[in-house]
């Protein structure tokens, strides 16, 4: 190499150094806080919430734009023909650790996905495989209209090869976003940190010095946290801490795009733990039996609508008619009661994680009125999703983000193989079809009326009780309400990390 | 000095042994797998069988204790069952803001307990010493929990004077870490003030009633010499017996008020561990407690031969 | 209440009756709570004005009211119902607990502790590894073990309260194991378990009611707590800690929550402890209330002044001269009563005055009175005490603290007790020259080694470094007279400074207290009960009784013919020479508590030549010899010898 070029290439490499700094030099710090405690930093394995723990270091191939759209990510385009999913995958972008991401990689990830079958969006994939350098392939078992949908999430999440080997991968997580996490700076239990990501292949988007993911699942500590500064955001659920925020000078409230739908679910249909449970006569009673308005006003501090199926209004699979299908009524359900073959009640265990605890208490002074006692048993916050999916409790509580398909509710709750069915339950004839015939056409003008009609067949089997849409709140201090940069993600808790700047 | 040391040394070595075998046997006694807890029902019967062979499981149960027991003091106390979080490492992140707590509270509790003893003990039945009694008493049936919720309603959420919740570690900000350390170690610390006061109170009573202070008097020597070097010394012997067993009531007592101002320390681990199962976790919680208390005690029973030379070994 | 104030007969005495009033005091408000919960909780059903779990969502979080006294929850519920029926739980807790602690602790306890060797070692060692675990994290594995929940959760505790009740047990069986009776029931070959039942029951059931109340105290705080956060009674269920629970996430919303429960722990527990303090106190002390009989002050105040004595006769040389001195005494804040009446003495330059009498008669509350050390219950009243023509009665603490040492100081009775266990000696004794010769340390410390050697002891700069613990009772009271000397007093106060010694030991000392009064010249106090060692250090004797002289006279006059017959007594008690053990057997009867003085001769209710006439005040009277007594001239007493 002649020494003028060597000269020539050395200041164009400063040049561009330069630049770049001058482009985008991340500054300050943004602390997020999450009520859910972190368990794994395993997107695949993990089951619940506490998606914030991921975004960081992680990205999807696709994500919600903020319209609700699906936009591509680390994909560029992708093509759906039967049960075959191609996906063309941007090019150039490499993991923090230096590792490539390419099809391989890519069909390596959702394979491993589909065997630890932890993920319900990867539940309709055969496998996937390499089509070339920068394309690959899923094969679905199953027509699977939402597979985009579920790649805008946990499933579509692409980790690099050597996190995937790692044993401790639930604490060392390696992927290709903007971020990547200091296991050093973080405090297990406490706090999750992040810094910028020296590879990253979008720089620009790189706003912060610094990213904080606090883990404070007490709503008070967590309020506290936001007055104090401690903290710029962090998300709550319709408790009397987000009143107090709604109310608090200086302090907002954030309803974010989609809800969370909170509901009962009779795992146990069958009656092998809890025989009652077996007897639609008993399910509806529960049903009949739940003060909804009430509920709204004094436990989720009138922050909620009331809920009488998966989707909330709006939604294209809303069926307004289903408004009250099983609307309080205490006669009723005593008259139901009566009717089964439980007259004089019966008693079964309710798992519990602190945020939920109100409600249930709720729930239980409801159950009692006719008859049902119901126990509630405390589970370790962050464990409640995987205790559910065990046949530990006949019954259990959960949040539907409404936002997701609904063919997701017959993934969650209906099939036989279904993440929440850990009875194993035969889903009736109808429930069953009607989850199949919303697979078939990708339209949702088609795919509307035939979930209107699965909901209206799960009201009437009652297994599960929806009792409360709330919005996904986020409580944000005043400063990161004036931010520009502060976008929510789409039907989630969490805030778009891309361009994300610190408050000023 | 070193003498003591080394003897209470060799004499706890026995009891931390005794401890390590209740703790590895009794939390063996746990009534769930191990391996469901790891697994979940995601995995297959093989899954569960290599597993259940990789964690040495299907050992007898004499085989897995010396073998646990073998790492243990070695500083390695295990994996958590549901994360890769090392034991040790997770204990050892938490110790530092529990200590913190049990220190800060172990002062309080000293320096009140001790001001309002000696006080009531200089006039007996006087207003003070009624005063002080009677708050001793009331002091031992107070919940620090509930004080804590009474003291953070007033001084943090009223008064904004300090943080409701929440530990700022000291190297971060020694001021911080006193903010948010005062409230939770005068909740702690108020029971313990008060069986403290009760024993200064009558340590104290009865040792001024003693020929040497009448004979220290008789010499000319001043009422507060007297008090302050002659009596408070002896005073102090039996007070530092009732500070170690103390120091581990505050011990035992912090795991509960850093629930109530959320702090996370070994308490926060302990419970969770505690429902999740975590039977590593428990194991090495428990024995890093007895080594804290096995500390506090040596510690006190070195200041014991300093107060007492009687007890110093010849 | 005691037999001895009943058989008294007489009203209870003032201390007494503030006794038993402060004991009413607590344990009625107590005891009367602790029954009203006892019903609360058996009646709640009754009671509560409302179904505790009934919830009224629309009317959660109201404060209180004529509707809900108490308010009502975050689920409407009503507050004072769901504390009703928390007491219920809380009973059933502090039962549950407690009686599996009894059952699991005391039959183990008693078990160990009988059979001993290596079951008794084994199990205490797994109880010590027990107790060095903080106690909620015994309880926490325990309930992990077991699973949440309220009796779960009690058993834990009862488990782990149950090492107390175990260690009690053993220790009343290991010590009524000793006791004869069990070992001849053994030979008797009565099986083990009847004689624990027979023998070692009635032992132990006070130590036990004492440690239950303390366990049902402990309980309900740990109840409490493991509700608290989440291990005990499990939602909705009420108990007062998970009342609490609910409280602390509604704090900012309505702090009034968290108020009912908190003070119902706090009473509950609190009465509970009170009364373990007074169970504790009556079982520790045998329910000994009011033994101390004690008459108002008043009575003798006027009596002195009824019968004047002659004037004490003056001296020349004199350094000390007490005169109508009176000391009252108040012990326990009851009513001050007399120890001191009409005392007149005085002291001549490097003379020795033994001040004799029965223990009881006032000699050591003499020399304290004279440092004015008599302490918080005791103060004179009357007369002066001149030390070298200055009224010590009339300085000030100040002052008189700069006397005592200086120019008086006092040698005690036990020099293993006198001297502070905490401090070499030879620290004890250069403190004094610092503080009141302002020596500097290390000129004190020299001093003091120079003080120590001169008290006969050899190797002193070593045995200066030594701790009362280290050195016999012969060598620590030699320190004790070192340091009494350190400042060259004028009057050396000796208390019976060689009852506590060996009968060796006893004539160094007193040879040791002459060499030093040659070399010194200071004046000795020498107050002693024995005869027989006043006679060998004394130049005159004052015989004290009840308070007040007797008799005085110099030493050979008194022993050739004492003239009270008190003194006669003591001398007839006391053989000549070196006795021991002198109880003075001969004079029948014991001296009278201060406030139960016989009016008139304090020694007529055991004087064999009593008379009418005695039951009047009797003066203290004569020339060179005093004599407190009517007969004095009459009666010939002989002499002892």
């Amino acid at each position: 190499m002649k020494p003028w070029i060597k000269t020539a290439i050395a200041a164009i490499a400063a040049a561009g150094l330069a630049a770049t700094i001058a482009a985008a030099e991340p500054t300050g710090v943004f602390k997020y806080a999450e009520q859910v405690k972190l368990i794994t930093m395993d997107p695949q394995q993990q089951s619940g919430s506490g998606v914030p723990y991921l975004r960081p270091v992680y990205e999807s191939l696709f994500e919600k734009a903020p319209d609700g759209k699906n936009a591509p990510l680390l994909a560029t385009g992708y093509e759906i023909d039967g049960l075959n999913v191609t996906i063309t995958l941007r090019q150039g972008v490499t993991f923090s650790n230096g590792e490539p991401f390419n099809a391989q990689v890519a069909a390596d990830n959702i394979n491993r996905g589909v065997k630890l079958a932890v993920i319900e969006g990867l539940k309709t994939v055969e496998s996937a495989e390499v089509v070339d350098e920068h394309t690959f392939r899923i094969k679905l078992k199953e027509a699977d209209p939402a597979i985009i949908d579920s790649l805008c999430f946990t499933g579509g999440m692409m980790l690099a090869p050597a996190a995937m080997a790692d044993p401790a991968i639930d604490r060392n997580p390696i992927g290709t976003g903007p971020y990547v996490h200091s296991k050093d700076a973080s405090r297990e239990g406490e706090v999750q940190v992040y810094t910028p990501n020296p590879t990253y292949w979008d720089k620009d988007k790189i706003g912060l010095a610094r990213y904080e993911v606090w883990e404070i699942p007490d709503d008070t500590a967590r309020l506290n946290a936001l007055k104090t500064g401690q903290i710029d955001a962090g998300n709550w659920l319709a408790n009397p801490q987000s009143a107090i925020i709604e109310r608090s000078p200086g302090l907002k409230l954030i309803r974010n795009t989609g809800g969370l739908n909170y509901h009962v679910i009779i795992s146990d249909r069958d009656g092998t733990m809890v025989p009652a449970f077996a007897d639609l006569n008993v399910r509806l009673a529960m049903a009949h039996a739940i003060d909804r308005t009430a509920f709204g006003k004094a436990i989720l501090f009138g922050l909620a609508d009331n809920s009488y199926q998966p989707y909330a209004k709006g939604n294209w699979a809303y069926d307004p008619d289903l408004e009250g299908v099983y609307a309080y009524d205490l006669a009723k359900a005593k008259e139901y009661m009566a009717k089964s073959a439980f007259p004089d009640g019966f008693t079964f265990d309710m798992p519990s994680i602190p945020i939920y605890q109100s409600r249930l208490e709720a729930l239980a002074g409801f159950f009692s009125e006719i008859g049902v006692t119901m126990n509630i048993a405390p589970v370790e916050p962050g464990t409640l999703a995987r205790r559910s999916r065990t046949t530990d409790f006949a019954a259990t509580n959960l949040v539907w983000n409404t936002n997701t398909d609904p063919k997701f509710v017959a993934l969650r709750y209906i099939y036989e193989n279904a993440a929440y069915n850990p009875f194993k339950v035969k889903p009736s004839d109808e429930l069953l079809s009607l989850a199949k015939a919303g697979l078939e056409s990708p339209e949702i003008s088609v795919r509307g009326p035939i979930y209107q009609k699965m909901a209206a067949q799960l009201a009437k089997e009652a297994f599960l009780i929806f009792v409360a849409n709330s919005p996904i709140l986020i409580g944000v201090s005043e400063a990161t309400g004036a931010n520009p940069t502060v976008v929510y993600r789409y039907g989630e808790d969490s805030i778009n990390l891309r361009g994300l700047k610190a408050n000023q | 000095m070193l003498r003591l040391v080394v003897q209470r040394l060799l004499a706890v070595a026995p009891l931390l042994f005794i401890v390590s075998v209740i703790a590895f046997s009794f939390t063996s006694l746990l009534p769930s797998d191990p391996v469901d807890l790891i697994l979940g029902d995601t995995g297959t019967e093989e899954q569960h069988e290599m597993l259940r062979e990789r964690m040495g499981l299907n050992e007898p149960i004499h085989v897995r204790y010396f073998e646990w027991l073998g790492r243990a003091v070695q500083g390695d106390l295990g994996t958590s069952y549901f994360n890769s979080v090392s034991v040790a490492g997770a204990v050892m992140q938490r110790l530092p803001v529990t200590l913190s707590l049990t220190a800060a509270s172990a002062f309080i509790a000293i320096v009140v307990g001790f001001a309002a003893g000696v006080a009531a003990a200089l006039r007996p039945r006087s207003l003070v010493d009624r005063l002080a009694t009677l708050g001793a008493t009331f002091g031992q049936a107070v919940p620090n929990f509930w004080f804590g919720l009474l003291l953070a309603a007033v001084f943090a959420v009223w008064l904004r004077w300090f943080p409701a919740t929440g530990f700022t570690p000291l190297t971060t900000s020694p001021w911080e870490w006193l903010r948010s350390i005062t409230l939770p170690a005068i909740a702690l610390g108020l029971s313990s003030s008060a069986a403290i006061a009760r024993q200064v109170r009558s340590a104290m009573v009865g040792v001024l009633q003693q020929d040497y202070i009448r004979a220290a008097r008789a010499q000319g020597l001043s009422r507060r010499r007297v008090i302050f070097k002659h009596a408070l010394k002896n005073g102090l012997v039996p007070v530092v017996a009732v500070l170690s067993f103390q120091i581990t009531v505050l011990l035992g007592g912090a795991l509960i008020v850093e629930q109530v101002f959320v702090i996370n320390g070994l308490g926060t681990l302990a419970i969770a561990a505690v429902r999740q199962q975590d039977i590593p976790m428990i194991q090495g919680l428990v024995l890093v407690m007895v080594g804290l208390v096995v500390a506090v005690q040596l510690v006190t029973d070195i200041l014991y031969g300093y107060l007492n030379p009687k007890a110093r070994p010849s | 209440m005691s037999g001895q104030s009943q058989k008294a007969g007489g009203p209870l005495s003032g201390r007494a009756r503030a006794r038993r009033l402060s004991f009413y005091a607590i344990t009625l408000p107590a005891t009367s709570f602790l029954a009203l919960l006892v019903v609360v909780a058996l009646g709640a059903d009754w009671i509560a004005p409302y179904d505790a779990l009934k919830q009224n969502l629309l009317h959660a979080l109201q404060g209180p009211s004529a509707a809900h006294w108490l308010g009502t929850d975050d689920l409407g519920r009503d507050v004072l119902s769901r504390l009703i029926v928390g007491c219920r739980i809380a009973l059933i807790a502090a039962a549950e607990a407690t009686s599996v602690a009894i059952l699991l602790g005391v039959p183990l306890g008693l078990w160990i502790g009988y059979r001993g060797g290596w079951w008794d070692w084994a199990v205490m060692r797994v109880v010590e590894a027990i107790m060095s675990i903080p106690g909620i994290m015994v309880a926490i594995v325990i309930i992990a073990i077991l699973g949440p929940g309220l009796h779960r959760a009690m058993i834990a505790l009862g488990i782990l309260f149950s090492t107390s009740f175990l260690r009690l047990a053993r220790g009343v069986v290991l010590s009524e194991r000793e006791e004869t009776y069990v070992k001849s029931a053994r030979v008797i070959g009565a099986p083990d378990r009847r004689i624990l039942l027979r023998h070692i029951f009635p032992n132990i059931a006070p130590p036990l009611i004492v440690q239950l109340t303390l366990t049902v105290g402990a309980v309900l705080l740990a109840e409490a707590g493991l509700s608290f956060i989440g291990l005990g009674v499990q939602p909705p269920n009420a108990s007062w800690g998970t009342m609490l629970n609910t409280a602390a996430s509604f704090m900012e919303l309505n702090w009034f929550l968290a108020i009912p429960p908190g003070v119902a722990i706090v009473l509950t527990v609190l009465s509970v402890n009170l009364l373990g303090d007074v169970l504790r106190d009556s079982i520790g002390r045998g329910i000994a209330v009011g033994v101390s009989p004690a008459a108002p002050s008043a009575r003798f105040d006027a009596e002195a002044s009824s019968a004047p004595s002659a004037p004490l006769p003056a001296r020349g040389d004199e350094v000390l001269r007490v005169e109508g001195l009176q000391v009252v005494v108040s012990p326990s804040g009851g009513p001050e009563a007399p120890v001191l009446t009409e005392l007149t003495f005085s002291i001549a330059r490097g003379e020795t005055l033994g001040l004799v009498g029965e223990s009881g008669s006032g000699k050591t509350i003499t020399g304290l009175a004279i440092l004015d050390l008599i302490g918080a219950a005791g103060r004179s009243t009357h007369g002066s005490i001149v030390l070298d023509g200055t009224d010590l009665r009339s300085l000030s603490e100040p002052q008189m603290q700069a006397v005592r040492g200086n120019n008086v100081a006092m040698v005690f009775q036990d020099p293993t007790t006198s001297l502070n266990p905490a401090f070499t000696v030879g620290d004890q004794i250069a403190e004094v020259l610092q503080a009141k010769l302002r020596l500097s340390r290390k000129a004190a410390w020299a001093r003091a080694v120079e003080l120590i050697d001169r008290v006969g002891i050899p190797r002193p700069a070593e045995r200066a470094k030594a701790y009362v613990h280290e050195l016999s009772g012969g060598m620590a009271q030699r320190i004790a007279i070192a340091r009494a000397l350190s400042c060259n007093p004028k009057l050396l106060i000796a208390d019976e400074p060689t009852t506590a010694l060996d009968v060796t030991v006893q004539q160094e000392i007193l040879d040791l207290f002459r060499d030093l009064q040659g070399e010194f010249g200071m004046a000795i106090l020498f107050v002693t009960h024995d005869l027989a060692v006043a006679a060998h250090i004394c130049d005159r004797i004052a015989v004290m009784y009840a308070g007040e002289i007797v008799e005085v006279a110099p030493v050979d006059d008194l022993f050739a013919k004492p003239l009270h017959p008190y003194a006669a007594g003591l001398l007839a008690a006391s053989p000549h020479g070196a006795s021991r053990n002198p109880p003075l057997p001969t004079i029948a009867g014991t001296v009278p508590r201060p406030g139960a003085w016989p009016a008139g001769c304090r020694f007529s209710d055991r004087c064999a030549y009593r008379r009418e006439s005695c039951g009047r005040r009797v003066p203290l009277t004569g020339g060179s010899r005093l004599v407190r007594c009517l007969r004095a001239d009459e009666l010939d007493l002989g002499s002892a010898s």
